[in-house]
């Protein structure tokens, strides 16, 4: 039998959690073992596996059509789609946006910030993506399964992907839970 | 009729508080007219920091990044300090130091071995599946596990001090929560030697690589700009606290300034293509005061180095552009590990002194002043952050200056220059794609390193005529 | 008795206990948001909700009173999906960030009731309304957007505190957290205590202080008591790395049972005097660091020609907040082996030595703080209790809404007197007339002043008065007073300044400091600030030892400077107002050459060749007390 195949991408977050996944240190091996790990920021990176993967891990919540699209695509090619990080579960800090208009932040970065010069205005070139509201994953696409943590610690991570990967479902308790 | 294309896509090339990309676009003759490097992300923690307290920033900002997210926590700490009116005793400055040689170490350690190493030692135009750490490890299984053992020592650092290696829970205005136990400080202590060793293996790799590649340093990406980033009294390397020194590219020293003052001195542009801003020299106006920060930036403004044998590693790099300021884009590297080595000693030095285990690491009297500037060299360059608070400390005004926008005007232009330099045509190898990309990689933009920490960046080129239509698609990773 | 089963557990129980006492009895753990047990059960946050048999819907644990074979499920799959919905409503109608949030990790009892039930993640988002923070307050910050609307922080300020600064406004569908009638927090009646912020189960009310100094689990807590004043919280010191970080009432104090006043739990944490480090002597005119031997060479010097001099010898002074250990040292030593005529306290010793007469003659007349529990009458004599003793101020305040009467009598301002129902304002001296026309009153009905016979008839009409006296009453006044507690039968209670004074007093410290012709002076003042008066007093003797722990105007004056532990660093024995025997414990190491008051007081006396041991026990209770002793 074929070792599970499992792939990672990140959207509105902080990179932590994947550097949360490098700090698991030695043990990236152990999980290497019992999986495939494709296309992922912290592996080669090689062509999308025509039928999809096992196991897609998203990091950072939706902030924008980008994101959207990232989120959609893993969703379709993945069995198992884990959200890994506060940002991920629950939008987290970045999501604090949501509690202004979109306009008054990039009017505060990009206009009225004391730094600016005086010509300085919003970016608005057709190329940049356009923003959004900060969505936890699953307001976007249904997510199975949950680890919280901010970023979750590398304990966890090696938890969760070494069940996926002999194919149990990780159950998060104890010391294996936190939101912090 | 030949084929021209309009516009070429690469994306995402690397993510600087997220996602970047590059647009290319050509001339009817053929050739580059301008590429563009795109930062497409913005998340607006200025804004939605106002009403917090000032206190609860060194816990808000560092999840802007979580690569280095001990220099935001370090430079909230610092506004807080003055806004606060709470300068920190000796003691805390120096653990808040030691953090912040762990993550210099850890960060600069993992760029240089984990993602520049494999172009430097598998070189750009090998096999992309072997360039990657892998390759590495293969090549060089020794080295390999060294760059990982590194990298553990520096986030152990973070960790013993601040709880957790990412997002760590230390400083606060007017110092640090923690103590360094005998314990602790033995634990640092231990790897030291195998840590110090493995950067001088990685300097001697840098400068094998560099006699074997003169041509792409000279080639790649040189330019001239102002620099930028602090400076210890006796105009040494410094990393933690100081004044700013800006000189431009003669070395002559234009400005030497508290950071409390930055507004008289910088200013920041837009352009309508990227949301990161172009910060620049104000009394050279845009675009002639640009300047660049970080590892090659810092050693080119610093007449020294503190510590022994990075003082000698220094005075080698100095003489690359007879003492004046080294321009090449790729000596950014070599920069990255005379720093990294610095930072190694600089751990041992704060360890033997005889205040890092003191308990006085708090200063409580408040005296709130309402308005402060925290500065830190990041390991990719200097950072700030402009705090605004009422009397009560609440957060008014927020206003930051991360280290890679100080390269903002020096990434683009290096794209620029890369892309002008190595694509002639409609026809975009594989080469190409990893020479624009390593233009941006050499200045290491926060999330880089993880994009490619043991791989390489997914990228789809693709290549349009003038109607709009794809006639080639170059595409790697995914 | 009633019996129970719960989750299998068969207990007999009080009827009317409520089914979540039963089941702590039953060792059963009940998940609470709103409950607190010290506090009225609200039933708000339905967080405790469980399975009764034959009960068709989910019952709250917190409010249902046991009845007898009641079998009670704590764990059932309906149980656990009802607090999860529970717990989900609660985050999405506020704003729950946990990663910065001073409380995350540990101290949130609010995450660690979801991480408990194993939530991963929040079925709903809030709808991304911000709410205000308001930071006004000197010591606390108050985050609507981490509020629950448990009610506890309004419950502990109404009952347990008797200030009810805090109430909650219903403003439409959404109700808010509100102070007085919706000024900021720090405009607002509130006292400072800090009461709402240990009781409130998440990061909504944040002691500023001691944010990000550690959560629960990285530091060390010490059981100890407030030195603050003669009631003697009980306390909880934590510490980190020998570090003050937070402060704490101790639910299973008797005398306190969880709350503090500001005093105790705040101004400890400002602390912004200089310590003193080493040993220090005036040499030309100028203090220079010394050791120890030296330092006490040169105090010995000074201090050994005087040995038996009496009123031209050495006059002693101390704080009286040292612990009984080193008060009968200090007394030991001086009266005992100098001799001197004049060894006391610093300034405020008089309210206690006043009561002391009074017990001489009379016996012990005064009680313990547990007779306001029951009071229907309480009459303040002498002291503002907003003040001083300000716990039991708290405790006055919080019975007066179960229709307890108040009387002030005072010739000061008083902030007990917009509280109180009759205010007899009158001149100083005058206190046992006063107190005399109320004893009238109470016999005839008669009175000059409406007020005097306002406050009789209050009086009179109580099945249970307690007069609480201070400071201001002369003894004359005082027997009065005790006079008229017993012909009403009423309970008296004092209070008594300083932290030991009642021990000062049983030690018999308690003359009125004059210098008169004494050639030196010695201060044990501990961690206490001395008053410019004092400092005066003092400053013209020819020779001027000190025993401090910081940097002071009296320190700055001395011949010889002995640096002695704070507080904190301190164990010993206190004798509260009630006088029950009560230990101080050190929850922090001092630093450098720094000693105990008790130490310094000994290598002194080994050094003039006198001895400071003393039996402290036995000298305390040597003589009448006001208060019943209680040792044990
Ligand atoms: S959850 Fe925390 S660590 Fe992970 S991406 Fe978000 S901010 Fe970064
Ligand atoms: S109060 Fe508790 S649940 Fe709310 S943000 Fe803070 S830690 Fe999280
Ligand atoms: S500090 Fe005390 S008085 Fe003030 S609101 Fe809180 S409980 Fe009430
Ligand atoms: S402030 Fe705290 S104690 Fe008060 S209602 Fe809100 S959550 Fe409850």
């Amino acid at each position: 039998m074929s070792k599970p195949k499992i792939s990672s991408d990140w959207m509105c977050g902080c990179a932590g959690c994947h550097m949360s996944l490098l700090d698991m240190d030695e043990r990236i091996l152990q999980v290497a073992e019992l999986a495939d790990i494709r296309a992922t920021p912290i592996t080669d990176l090689k062509e999308p596996d025509e039928g999809g993967v096992d196991v897609g891990v998203l990091e950072g919540g939706i902030n924008n059509t980008a994101n959207e699209e990232v989120a959609h695509r893993m969703r379709k090619r993945c069995k198992i789609l884990v959200s890994l990080g506060d940002c991920a579960v629950f939008g987290g800090v970045p999501a604090m946006r949501n509690f202004l208009p979109l306009e008054e932040s990039l009017r505060r970065a990009y206009v009225e910030a004391e730094s600016n010069d005086s010509e300085c205005k919003i970016p608005s070139d057709p190329e940049l993506a356009t923003m959004t509201k900060v969505r936890a994953i699953h307001e976007v696409v249904p997510v199975d399964v949950f680890v919280p943590g901010c970023p979750p610690d590398p304990d966890v991570i090696f938890y969760v992907l070494s069940e996926l990967a002999q194919g149990r479902k990780p159950e998060l308790t104890g010391d294996l839970l936190h939101w912090h | 009729m030949t084929m021209v294309a309009e516009k070429i896509t690469i994306e995402p090339v690397t993510r600087i508080e997220g996602h970047a990309k590059v647009t290319i676009h050509m001339g009817d003759d053929g050739k580059v007219k301008h590429a563009y490097f795109h930062v497409n992300e913005f998340r607006g923690f200025e804004k939605f920091c106002e009403g917090r307290m000032v206190f609860e920033m060194p816990y808000i900002t560092p999840r802007i990044c979580g690569i280095c997210p001990v220099s935001h926590h370090l430079a909230a700490a610092k506004a807080g300090d003055i806004v606060m009116g709470c300068p920190p005793p000796r003691p805390a400055s120096l653990l808040r130091e030691l953090m912040h040689m762990g993550q210099i170490v850890q960060s600069h350690g993992m760029h240089f071995f984990e993602l520049a190493g494999p172009d430097l030692l598998l070189g750009f135009d090998a096999d992309p599946a072997v360039r990657n750490v892998l390759g590495l490890a293969s090549v060089n299984p020794e080295l390999a596990v060294s760059a990982v053992g590194l990298r553990k020592w520096g986030q152990t650092i973070i960790s013993i001090l601040g709880g957790k290696r990412i997002h760590p829970n230390f400083a606060v205005p007017g110092g640090v929560n923690k103590a360094l136990n005998a314990a602790d400080r033995d634990a640092m202590l231990k790897d030291i030697d195998a840590s110090i060793a493995t950067i001088q293996t990685g300097i001697d790799v840098m400068r094998g690589w560099a006699e074997a590649n003169m041509e792409d340093i000279n080639k790649f990406a040189v330019f001239q700009t102002g620099y930028f980033g602090l400076i210890s009294p006796d105009n040494g390397l410094e990393l933690y606290d100081g004044d700013i020194r800006l000189i431009v590219n003669s070395g002559a020293q234009m400005e030497r300034f508290s950071a409390q003052n930055y507004l008289d001195i910088i200013a920041e542009h837009t352009e309508d293509w990227s949301y990161l801003k172009f910060p620049y020299y104000k009394n050279l106006g845009w675009p002639k005061g640009v300047y660049r920060v970080g590892p090659l930036g810092r050693l080119n403004i610093a007449d020294k180095v503190g510590t022994p044998l990075a003082s000698v590693e220094f005075k080698r790099f100095k003489s690359l552009n007879n003492g004046r300021p080294v321009e090449n884009t790729l000596y950014y590297h070599y920069a990255r590990m005379i720093e990294c080595l610095f930072a190694a000693e600089r751990v041992r030095e704060l360890l033997e002194d005889p205040d890092i285990m003191s308990t006085d690491i708090l200063n409580t009297r408040m005296d709130i002043q309402g308005e402060g500037v925290g500065v830190i060299e990041a390991p990719r360059g200097t950072l700030l952050h402009h705090y605004k608070t009422d009397g009560t400390g609440k957060l008014e005004k927020v206003n930051l200056i991360v280290s890679t926008g100080h390269n903002n005007w020096a990434m683009s232009e290096a794209v620029d220059s890369v892309a002008k330099t190595y694509i002639q045509g409609p026809k975009v190898t594989e080469g190409m794609l990893n020479r624009v990309e390593a233009a941006i990689r050499a200045y290491d933009p926060c999330l880089s390193c993880s994009t490619h920490a043991v791989g390489q960046m997914p990228m789809v080129v693709d290549v349009y005529d003038p109607e709009g239509n794809i006639t080639q698609t170059v595409s790697r990773g995914l | 008795m009633v019996n129970v089963t719960i989750d299998g557990k068969s207990i007999q129980i009080a009827e009317g206990t409520t089914v979540l006492r039963a089941a702590e009895q039953a060792g059963v753990n009940i998940p609470v948001l709103c409950d607190h047990p010290h506090l009225v059960p609200f039933g708000g946050c339905r967080l405790c909700v469980v399975d009764v048999e034959g009960m068709r819907t989910l019952q709250p644990a917190c409010s249902l009173p046991v009845s007898n074979n009641m079998v009670v499920h704590t764990n059932t799959e309906k149980v656990l999906a009802a607090r999860k919905f529970v717990l989900t409503l609660i985050f999405s109608d506020r704003n729950h960030f946990c990663p910065y949030c001073q409380v995350s990790g540990g101290d949130c009892e609010l995450q660690n009731a979801a991480l408990d039930l194993g939530m991963t993640h929040w079925e709903y988002q809030p709808n991304w309304k911000p709410y205000p923070v308001d930071a006004s307050h000197p010591y606390l910050v108050l985050d609507h957007n981490r509020c629950i609307l448990c009610r506890r922080c309004v419950r502990a300020c109404s009952e347990l505190v008797g200030n009810s600064t805090l109430g909650v406004e219903e403003r439409g569908a959404s109700s808010m957290l509100v102070c007085d009638v919706g000024v900021p927090f720090g405009e607002s009646s509130c006292i400072s205590c800090g009461t709402c912020s240990q009781v409130c189960p998440t990061g909504a009310i944040i002691d500023r202080r001691s944010a990000y100094q550690g959560l629960d689990k990285k530091v060390t807590r010490t059981a100890s008591i407030c030195v603050g004043c003669s009631v003697g919280c009980g306390i909880e010191v934590l510490t980190r790395d020998n570090r003050l970080v937070r402060i704490l009432g101790r639910w299973d104090a008797p005398v306190n049972e969880g709350i503090v006043c500001k005093q105790g739990r705040f101004l400890p944490l400002d602390e912004e005097r200089a310590r003193i480090a080493t040993p220090l002597v005036k040499k030309d005119g100028k203090q220079v660091a010394a050791s120890w031997d030296e330092a006490l060479q040169v105090a010995a010097a000074g201090l050994t020609p005087l040995v038996g001099k009496n009123g031209s010898g050495v006059a002693a002074v101390t704080s009286d907040r040292l612990t009984v250990e080193s008060l009968a040292a200090f007394k030991k030593l001086f009266k005992d082996g100098f001799h001197s005529d004049m060894v006391t306290t610093l300034g405020d010793g008089e309210g206690v030595a006043v009561a002391a007469d009074v017990a001489a003659e009379l016996g012990a007349f005064s009680g313990s703080l547990e007779s306001l529990a029951s009071a229907d009458c309480v009459v303040v004599m002498g002291v503002d209790l907003t003040a001083e003793e300000q716990v039991v101020g708290f405790m006055v305040k919080r019975i007066l809404q179960s229709k307890t009467a108040l009387v002030v009598i005072d010739s000061e301002e008083n902030g007990l007197a917009p509280f109180s129902h009759v205010m007899i304002k009158m001149a100083a001296g005058a206190e046992k007339a006063t107190l005399e026309a109320v004893q009238k009153a109470l016999k005839d009905g008669s009175a000059a002043d409406e007020e005097v016979k306002h406050a009789a008839a209050l009086i009179s009409k109580a099945t249970h008065p307690v007069f609480v006296y201070g400071k201001r009453l002369n003894s004359a006044a005082l027997k009065t007073a005790v006079e008229l507690a017993k012909s009403v039968n009423g309970s008296l209670v004092g209070s008594l300044t300083g932290a030991n004074s009642l021990a000062a007093a049983q030690l018999g410290l308690g003359k009125t400091f004059k210098l008169n012709g004494h050639q030196a002076v010695f201060v044990a003042l501990g961690d206490d600030t001395p008053s410019q008066q004092f400092v005066q007093s003092v400053e013209k003797a020819p020779f001027l030892v000190v025993q401090a722990s910081h940097v002071s105007r009296l320190t700055a004056v001395a011949d010889v400077v002995l640096p002695v532990e704070m507080w904190a660093e301190t164990s010993g024995h206190y004798l509260n107002l009630e006088g029950r025997l009560q230990e101080s414990v050190a929850a922090l190491k001092p630093a450098g050459e720094v000693i105990s008051s008790l130490e310094a007081l000994k290598a002194l006396a080994a050094k003039v060749g006198l001895s400071a041991d003393a039996d402290w026990q036995a000298e305390i209770t040597a003589k009448t007390s006001p208060v019943q002793l209680t040792l044990a």
